[in-house]
């Protein structure tokens, strides 16, 4: 039998495996640096948290992405579609040769909300967004985005992994196996979801998939009385004062060190006791995140807090930047459930019946809430270096559904982005006259998620991880930096 | 003007580059013919061969062999022999074009080396075929080790060692000396023991187990207990976990609609059961292939094909959605999965890598992936029964039960007074009894319906169905409309029906209505045979015929009588129930819910009415499950009938024997269903362009992997589904398959030491790792067909080496060398995996239930809906202190406790789970409710046995946790804990110790 030299992708991954694995000391411990994990950067990063780390220099340091499952219709928002409006009554598909995911095509429907022009680009958005409106010049419009699924699940797995099937790791994922956290005392990849529920395919959407768990999105609780995180301190009835705490832990500690002596040169050993040790600092500096009461009281106004029905997701986005100020590497805040026990009106964008009624409820709380972001964010000077994102997993048809509605349309739609060094005030690609496909410039998820880690300065090429053969990548075997979208330095 | 052709930039003329070349070039004279051999082989070689070689064929073309390179790229001839400037070869290498330009990086041709090569295609390209280009030919991917046969290698004999125990040492040992390296020392008893127990039992020794074996006097001790723990049904649990990785096993579907796979678990017990009983490993790859073929009378080769249908499947993408361009995109998934999952598992190759293109770096062509779908294109995932004759035996006694039931409902009926049941009416029957429960009406069609029935297309509203039944006159599905609703076969129109969604499900039936929540409402369960239930699933309507009602009971005045309710589960109140007499609103429920409980209703129905009709509306709502009930639908004689007391007597008689019979129906165990497959006629399988379902290409016969060098087709277009699969399993099972056992062995390997033999237990192909031990890996491999491919003798073997019975502390010297450990100059400190964590924490807490096999236990609580919910809440249930592996496994929503613990999630294969140390698992270690919730109950243990003893607690607490005696300090500092913060503190922290997560 020939023993055969170790291809290159073998050598890379078993020093991967060493890395992770043997955990480096510290080096592989719960937020601190992941980049160990990148055998690109093992050598001279391994300690630091810095944006220097990446593949290229950074625009972006953190990310908050916007995200409205259920389907959010471009042609009711983002993307002006003057020729629908001529043809509005006139049959969508004469030939009825088209079955979309639920229905046959109705007639043309034109936008529920009239669009006009905004800002110094003179960019049109309909009436449905009047605060997002007034950001125009600072967001970057896609209208050419596609995506390979037309149902509520594979769309949503691969908007947020690059795969229509479930099992890949999320980008925030990818994000922060890149890049590591900035702040150790803080999970670096954080999600909000909707306070009515969880999104279609649930937290598979914000998985680790087969990175390391330590990955995977750490969900915070943004109710009022619930621990941000889970089992971050001991359910009621459990609960001890600070005392017994604290010497437990220190019993805890010494049983530990006294273990690893006898052990020497275990670095998995050590992890584990440093793990613990950071487990409590991050009980201490996770309540503080949470507490909105240290927010003036303009700033509560601009989010609107305390709105009985926009509030949660106002709260939701002033917790994301309140995250991103404490070094939280990557945000993902859901604007809408899954398509849960019926409700009279949908628990996401998801409107096959009464686009009119939904999209009229969840465009209130997606205006109200990017908006004081994006706002918040630039009156700080945070905008510079947070990338924000907002997207869906697909559009809706530009024929109606019944009377008022529509049906999924993965053949085109929007997704915008904002700060971190994207240009403002711009757009890229088109859909066709009436916003049924792309007409130009047609892209996937793969070159919004390759602009995305470009701006956070790492190459989505070689961003990878082995899995049973293969050298995975957020982008698959596809992907594009636009580039016509960054700011040109 | 000329420009420098070095300075052009982004020149999209190539023709322009060529011509400025042309003018560049030296004219040649009478000069000889360029000579192929010895001028351009080696200027291709130096050039081209790089990336058009072997080694890589950039573009489809390769420059290192003569047919090849004749042939062309994929755009095409390259070389017209004779003309130059026809030649795509010359203008490439010429062009200075960035996209056109050849070699696109590196070194250029020089121009003389140019104008030789534009001679030679002038003088006709002569190229004598030779050696190199037959060797060129040659594939050098299928030189790769793994894919040769597995020869069995001689032991190898170390010269003046004493050290090793069996013929893996000396194979470990040859390698260690050669590396510079040497062995370690035993570990101790305690160590070991604690080691194997894990290993092979998943779980800790117990006190007792510890003491007996560390105090064991004979000198086979170790082998006893390896035989021992070998022997103990905790085994299979334990190597079931490693196996089920492999199959994503879980029970649920995965994706948007997450549904429960309620008989996934029989596929869980059969590879439990295999591993116990030490099935040989090929059998168990047939049965789990092709058992349903193979052994269509065998339950346990039903339940291994549980495997075909272990993983993920999209119900909105294969069932709901209308469109199916994205119902095909579904089933290629599937088909993917499936063939993923049958190859990794069995062989090691990452076939999938070949679905979009060639495989980029094994010899696995796109055809061979697409052949191996044409394997499965027939295999549909389905419940089906485990056992044809359980399912015989029980139609059986079944139908003779029920046939006797008839008869006695038919005499019981001639006996009592006469009333007619309107939903045994709906259900087939004549009001006696005689109707079919579940059977029902469709409110489109008017037809009988047997199968439950989701959301109904094509709905035609206010459309009168005339129904052919004794009593029955018609349906309809009713919504407002300024014509009317026609309610009955004379025309009759109403037009006050409640406005609706105009949508409807399902049917009208005698008894539950599709997915309906709840058969038990206001204290009354419809379940009980003495009810009657007439389901109505919204929007729909049914009308009777009183004409007809009347001559059956014999009597002018009749009265209906029923008690309306809502039996769905949605808060809001949307359903409306009405009842018309020939038009006339009689009674009407407007927004009922779940809390208005039955609502009776009694209507007296004079001789000259006619039709009877009953309504349920949804309230406009078309999403919630409107399902109306109308409980004890009855018409009866409006005037009283007494019975004489003979008859009264008769009357108790059958209705005795009428309660025993429903008793023992009742009682009639249902055969048993697996979640498993269907076997289909296979649709017809093609190559899909970049792997697209809506661009197939040429079709594929059912075949396998050629680099084997084994036959590789198995039938034709029209082989039969099951015999698909058998032929694959006998291709995997041949024993020339060199792949199946060195995979196995290497993954025995893997879960023994920590890393494999091969450390890529999935990727046996050239991107894989390579193999450390390859004679050992050889020899194992060559043992398991000698020991007829039984495992248990090969995990003996293994278990009982020196090589693993070696100490884990590290030594420097042979860090240096290793640092990854290799080649075992030490064994491998583990730590536990999820389900380990969980099982331990229950053993050492003295709550572990050890009931083997059945449903899982269900530590969430489930609520229905359209995308069920998963609430994780039961750790505290006692039926969920199970062993891990006998857990329900949600897809959508993993268990947070076990992926926080690195359990993986079941939508990918996993031969190699990630180990991670992560905040998160601390803070879940010390504060999930599970760990709290059982440091008190061992707390309580040790309370009833050492009331107030804070010293003995201590003890006791040490000895339940890590199974020794603590130290004189770890005594004191730990009685303090107890003294100052409860028993319970000190549990909670000896589970967080580094001592109960690691191995040594």
């Amino acid at each position: 039998m020939s023993e055969y030299q170790p291809s290159q992708l073998a050598t890379a991954m078993s020093r991967r495996r060493f890395l992770l694995e043997s955990g480096g000391g510290l080096g592989a411990v719960a937020f601190a640096s992941m980049l160990a994990g990148d055998p690109l950067h093992a050598a001279d990063n391994a300690s630091s948290g810095s944006t220097k780390i990446g593949h290229h220099p950074a625009t972006a340091t953190n990310v908050i992405q916007i995200f409205c499952p259920g389907g959010l219709s471009h042609v009711d928002t983002w993307d002006y579609r003057p020729v629908l409006e001529k043809r509005a009554g006139k049959p969508f598909d004469p030939d009825g040769k088209l079955t979309f995911f639920a229905s046959k095509p109705g007639n043309c429907q034109p936008s529920f909300w009239k669009f006009r022009q905004h800002g110094e680009c003179g960019k049109w958005m309909s009436d449905l967004f009047p605060h997002l409106s007034q950001c125009v010049d600072d967001m970057a419009f896609i209208h050419s985005m596609q995506s390979k699924s037309a149902l509520h699940g594979p769309a949503m797995f691969m908007m947020n992994s690059g795969f229509i099937r479930p099992g890949f790791p999320a980008m925030g994922s990818w994000v922060t196996y890149g890049l590591g956290s900035e702040n150790e005392n803080m999970p670096a990849f954080v999600v909000l979801p909707d306070p009515r529920g969880l999104p279609p395919g649930g937290v598979i959407n914000w998985g680790a998939g087969f990175l390391p768990a330590v990955h995977q999105g750490t969900v915070i609780e943004s109710a009022r009385d619930k621990p941000p995180i889970a089992d971050l301190f001991p359910s009621e009835g459990f609960q001890l004062d600070e005392t017994a705490e604290d010497d437990s832990r220190a019993f805890l500690q010494s049983m530990n060190r006294r273990h690893a002596q006898h052990r020497p040169g275990d670095s998995m050993l050590e992890a584990r006791i440093a793990s613990y040790e950071l487990a409590a600092k991050l009980q201490l500096s996770a309540p503080q995140v949470m507490d909105l009461n240290q927010e003036s009281k303009a700033t509560h106004q601009m989010y609107a807090t305390e709105h009985e029905e926009i509030g949660s997701f106002g709260r939701q986005c002033l917790l994301a930047r309140r995250m991103v100020e404490r070094g939280v590497r990557f945000v993902q805040v859901f604007c809408g459930a899954e398509n849960t026990t019926a409700e009279k009106i949908r628990p996401n964008w998801d409107s096959h019946e009464d686009l009119p009624r939904d999209h009229g409820y969840w465009g209130a709380i997606l205006d109200r809430g990017a908006s004081a972001l994006i706002t918040d964010l630039k009156q700080r000077g945070m905008l510079d270096s947070t990338l924000v994102i907002c997207t869906s997993e697909f559009g809706r048809q530009p024929a109606a559904q019944g009377g008022k509605g529509r049906d999924h349309n993965p053949g085109a739609f929007t997704s915008w982005m904002a700060g971190g060094g994207i240009q403002g005030g711009v757009s890229y690609g088109q859909s066709d006259e009436l916003g049924f496909q792309v007409l130009d410039h047609p892209t996937y998820c793969y070159d919004l998620h390759a602009t995305a880690l470009h701006a956070l300065g790492l190459d989505h090429e070689r961003l990878t991880y082995y899995q049973n053969g293969i050298m995975r990548r957020l982008t698959d075997v596809h992907g594009h930096v636009l580039d016509s979208l960054l700011k040109k330095s | 003007m000329f420009v420098l052709p070095a300075m052009s930039q982004r020149m999209r003329m190539g023709f322009l580059g060529l011509a400025l070349m042309a003018f560049a070039l030296p004219v040649y004279g009478e000069s000889p013919k360029v000579d192929f051999e010895k001028q351009i082989r080696p200027l291709l070689a130096a050039h081209c061969v790089k990336c058009h070689g072997s080694e890589a064929n950039s573009g489809g073309l390769r420059l290192d062999a003569r047919s090849l390179a004749f042939q062309g790229g994929d755009s095409g001839k390259i070389i017209e022999p004779g003309k130059s400037g026809e030649s795509e070869l010359i203008r490439r290498v010429a062009s200075h074009d960035e996209f056109e330009m050849m070699p696109p990086e590196g070194e250029r041709l020089s121009p003389d080396e140019i104008g030789l090569l534009k001679r030679w295609v002038d003088e006709g390209a002569s190229w004598q075929e030779t050696e190199a280009d037959r060797a060129a030919l040659h594939d050098k991917r299928l030189d790769h080790w793994a894919w040769q046969p597995v020869a069995k290698p001689e032991v190898p004999r170390n010269a003046d060692s004493q050290w090793g125990r069996n013929p893996v040492d000396a194979f470990i040992l040859s390698k260690l000396n050669e590396k510079g390296l040497s062995p370690s020392p035993e570990a101790d008893r305690r160590t070991l023991i604690r080691r194997l127990s894990y290993d092979l039992r998943g779980l800790p020794p117990s006190l007792e187990e510890i003491e007996g074996f560390v105090n064991d006097a004979d000198p086979h001790a170790y082998e006893n207990l390896v035989d021992r723990y070998l022997d103990s049904p905790r085994f299979g649990e334990r190597w079931a976990r490693h196996w089920l990785d492999i199959a994503h096993y879980a029970d649920t579907h995965g994706f948007e609609r997450d549904m429960l796979r309620p008989h996934a678990w029989p596929y869980r017990d059969y590879v439990i059961r295999s591993l116990n009983e030490d099935k040989p490993y090929d059998q168990f790859l047939k049965e789990q292939i092709a058992g349903d073929v193979l052994w269509p009378e065998q339950p346990d080769a039903i339940a291994a094909t549980g495997f075909l249908a272990a993983g993920p499947w999209d119900y909105v993408g294969q069932v709901e959605t209308k469109s199916d361009v994205l119902r095909r995109a579904a089933k290629a998934d599937a088909l993917d999965d499936l063939t993923t999952q049958v190859m990794t598992a069995s062989c090691g190759v990452t076939v999938n890598c070949a679905r979009c293109h060639d495989h980029k770096i094994d010899p696995i062509s796109q055809e061979e992936y697409y052949s191996l779908w044409a394997v499965f294109a027939g295999v549909r995932q389905s419940s089906r029964p485990l056992d044809a004759v359980e399912v015989q035996n029980y139609q059986q006694t079944q139908d003779q039960l029920k046939s006797r039931m008839q008869e006695v409902r038919s005499q019981l009926h001639k006996l009592l007074p006469q009333t007619i049941d309107l939903a045994d009416v709906v259900g087939g029957g004549l009001g006696d009894g005689t109707g079919v429960l579940g059977q029902g009406i469709d409110a489109l069609s008017g037809k009988t319906v047997d199968a439950k029935m989701g959301f109904r297309e094509g709905i035609a509203i206010n459309k009168f169905q005339v129904v052919s039944s004794p009593f029955i006159d018609g349906v309809v599905v009713p919504n407002f409309s300024q014509e009317g609703t026609p309610i009955a076969s004379n025309g009759i129109r109403v037009h006050d029906v409640p406005q609706n969604s105009g949508l409807t499900w399902d049917a009208i039936r005698n008894g539950a209505v599709k997915s309906q929540f709840t058969l038990k409402l206001g204290g009354t369960d419809f379940r009980n045979p003495e009810h009657s239930l007439l389901m109505i699933h919204a929007n729909g309507a049914i009308t009777f015929d009183l004409e007809k009602l009347r001559e059956a009971i014999g009597a002018q005045t009749l009265t209906f009588s029923t008690q309306v309710g809502y039996f769905g589960q949605t808060a809001i109140n949307g359903a409306t129930a009405s009842i018309y007499v020939d038009g006339h609103l009689k009674s009407q429920q407007v927004g009922i819910g779940a809390r208005d409980g039955l609502i009776p209703v009694e209507i007296e129905l004079p001789s000259e009415n006619q039709f009877l009709t009953i309504m349920a509306t949804d309230g406009g709502n078309g999403i919630s499950h409107d399902q109306v009930g109308f409980g004890n639908p009855r018409i009866a004689n409006a005037h009283e009938y007494a019975p004489s007391s003979e008859e009264e007597m008769q009357i108790q008689a059958l209705r005795n024997e009428l309660e025993t019979l429903e008793g023992q129906l009742e009682s009639l165990k249902e055969p048993q269903q697996i979640y498993a497959i269907a076997s289909e006629t296979p649709s017809p399988i093609h190559v899909l362009r970049r792997g697209n379902p809506e661009d197939p290409t040429q079709a594929v016969t059912p075949g396998t992997l050629s680099c084997l060098g084994l036959p590789d087709s198995l039938g034709t277009m029209d082989t039969p589904e099951g015999e698909r699969r058998v032929a694959l399993a006998q291709w995997i099972t041949n024993p020339d398959n060199p792949l199946t056992r060195r995979v196995i062995v290497n993954r025995l390997w893997h879960y023994h030491f920590g890393t494999g033999i091969v450390d890529t237990p999935g990727d046996f192909g050239l991107a894989g790792g390579i193999p450390t031990h390859p004679k050992l890996l050889d020899w194992m491999a060559a043992e398991l067909l000698e020991n007829q491919w039984k495992l248990k003798g090969l995990h003996r073997v293994i278990v009982t080496s020196a090589t693993y019975r070696q100490s884990s502390v590290h030594r420097p010297e042979s860090d240096k060398v290793d640092s990854e450990n290799r080649y075992l100059s030490r064994m491998n400190a583990r730590k536990l995996d999820a389900e380990s964590v969980r099982d331990s924490v229950l053993a050492a807490c003295g709550t572990l239930d050890l009931t083997m096999y059945g449903p899982g236990f269900r530590d969430f609580d489930y609520q229905e809906a359209y995308a069920p919910i998963y609430e994780y809440t039961g750790t505290d249930r006692p039926e969920s202190w199970r062993r891990s592996i006998y857990r329900f496994i949600v897809r959508t929503t993993p268990h947070p406790y076990m992926t926080t613990l690195d359990c993986p999630d079941p939508a990918n294969l996993t031969p190699d789970r990630n180990v991670t140390t992560t905040v998160l698992q601390s803070l879940t270690l010390l504060n999930n409710d599970f760990m709290l919730q059982q440091s008190e109950h061992l707390a309580e243990r040790i309370q009833q046995a050492s009331p107030g003893a804070p010293t003995d607690q201590s003890v006791k607490a040490f000895q339940a946790v890590l199974g020794r005696l603590p130290t004189e300090q770890e005594r004191m500092a730990s009685t303090k804990l107890i003294e100052e913060h409860g028993l319970t503190s000190l549990c909670r922290v000896l589970l967080n110790t580094n001592e109960f997560i690691y191995i040594d």
